[in-house]
């Protein structure tokens, strides 16, 4: 890995970003991940309850919405409604970032 | 060549365009029922195919009917048009008359009394469409003048969908006129509304009592001036309803629901075109906005592209530019792999 970190030392902060999947209930907990240790659990729920935040505003406008992508240049968060809760997937879209956990790895 | 007569049947409920192509099946003229259920979707195969009757439901959480038949009164003014609605309300069915609908039904009425409408609706496809339409396109404004020009004598009996009325004119001189709840000058103005309505010509009534005491020449001038007012707006806002009918245009063309555009600046009022209530989904782009925007600086994961989200009823796509976000319905059968693109290509439309 240490070269590896050579190698991106000079690329942007998303490098940090990695791929993987995590689910969230109502309140924004996080219940279960397979996205690496560079995103803290914290920063987990942050994005969870952003996504909620969103589902919830969506549905008071009239138009209720079960999925929900955020597209930025380096990631892709896709999103889907599950009874109350998500399931949220976080793409890097740069090769350089970091990969995938493997499942359960961060699990509580 | 056009064999079996094609009906066109908008409405946003699924359910209902089922029972109601079922319904439709029965006429004996075996029309070519299609079904739409939103006006772009509407507006874009009245585009492309040969429509003879429009059934439209009035009440759409996008477009409205009142919308959809509007424009579809600019654009395919041969096509009869058959308003539906669910509910009760009298300045629907007003304004749906204003625009010049053929018939006006309720759901519950059509449902209860299924031989009276199909045969309105049969009447509608077989009507001998030269002739009748001949007569239906010289105002009645044009006929009493005639008749007055020649001092004679007649009842006018005027219909539009159910609704009848009559003009009674003697020696030229226009007497009296009666419609379903008001009679003289008052059914008069009325009557005069119904700017589509077909009309036929009676023997004269002698032993009719006269209300109207007023000349035909100064009841013609305050309807002239009425209506000069109403169908002649200012060259702003013919120009503002220009663009508005362009841009719903270009939303059809493009195959979208709705586009809603969204001032950056606060306060700013967001635009709808093809869509009700445009200020409700605006205020969710500004925040689906600043939450993103908020999320990506956190994550260091670059700038905004785009939010796009669905439902089981279509995608849904916010496109930030500048000093504006786009925002996009689409319908759920559009493919997401290319929405994206296509909403750039709708949002440039809008900067030229």
């Amino acid at each position: 890995m240490g070269i590896l970190n050579w190698f991106f030392r000079s690329g942007p902060d998303f490098q940090k970003l990695s791929a993987g999947g995590f689910t969230v209930d109502r309140h924004g907990n996080v219940l279960s991940s397979t996205v690496g240790p560079a995103f803290s659990r914290r920063r987990l729920r942050d994005i969870g309850c952003e996504v909620l935040l969103l589902f919830r505003a969506a549905r008071a406008a009239q138009m209720p919405l079960t999925g929900l992508d955020l597209n930025f240049s380096g990631l892709h968060i896709t999103a889907q409604e599950t009874h109350g809760g998500a399931i949220i997937f976080l793409s890097p879209q740069n090769s350089r970032l970091a990969p995938p956990s493997p499942a359960g790895k961060d699990r509580p | 060549m056009e064999t079996r007569p094609k009906i066109l049947v908008l409405d946003d409920d699924s359910d209902w365009l089922s029972v109601c192509s079922d319904f439709l099946t029965q006429l004996p003229s075996s029309p070519d029922i299609q079904t739409a259920s939103s006006g772009t979707r509407a507006l874009s195969l009245l585009d492309v195919q040969p429509f003879r009757v429009l059934l439209c439901d009035l009440k759409m959480p996008q477009m409205n009917g009142l919308e959809v038949l509007s424009i579809v009164r600019r654009r395919f003014p041969e096509l009869r048009t058959v308003a539906l609605t669910g509910f009760s309300d009298e300045e629907f069915r007003s304004r749906a008359y204003e625009l010049g609908v053929d018939m006006f039904w309720m759901k519950a009425d059509m449902q209860q009394d299924r031989q009276k409408f199909l045969d309105c609706i049969e009447s509608l496809l077989i009507r001998n469409e030269g002739e009748f339409r001949a007569v239906q396109k010289k105002s009645l404004l044009d006929v009493i003048r005639m008749e007055s020009a020649l001092h004679n004598s007649s009842v006018l009996r005027i219909t539009s969908g159910w609704k009848a009325a009559h003009i009674w004119i003697r020696n030229g001189q226009l007497i009296d006129a009666q419609v379903e709840g008001a009679d003289g000058e008052a059914a008069f103005w009325r009557i005069l509304k119904w700017n589509t309505s077909a009309f036929e010509i009676l023997p004269a009534e002698p032993g009719h009592v006269q209300t109207i005491t007023k000349s035909l020449e100064a009841l013609l001038l305050e309807s002239a001036q009425t209506m000069k007012k109403a169908e002649h707006p200012t060259p702003k806002q013919e120009e503002e309803e220009t663009a508005f009918v362009t841009r719903l245009t270009a939303v059809t063309c493009e195959g979208a629901d709705f586009v809603v555009t969204v001032p950056d600046k606060k306060g700013g009022a967001a635009r709808g075109w093809g869509i009700r209530d445009a200020d409700q989904l605006a205020a969710w782009a500004r925040l689906a906005g600043e939450t993103a925007q908020r999320l990506g600086r956190k994550l260091g994961a670059g700038p905004l592209t785009h939010i796009a989200g669905h439902n089981q009823e279509r995608h849904l796509l916010s496109l930030p530019g500048k000093g504006r976000t786009f925002v996009i319905g689409w319908p759920r059968e559009a493919d997401p792999r290319h929405l994206f693109e296509q909403s750039k290509k709708l949002a440039d439309t809008w900067a030229s």
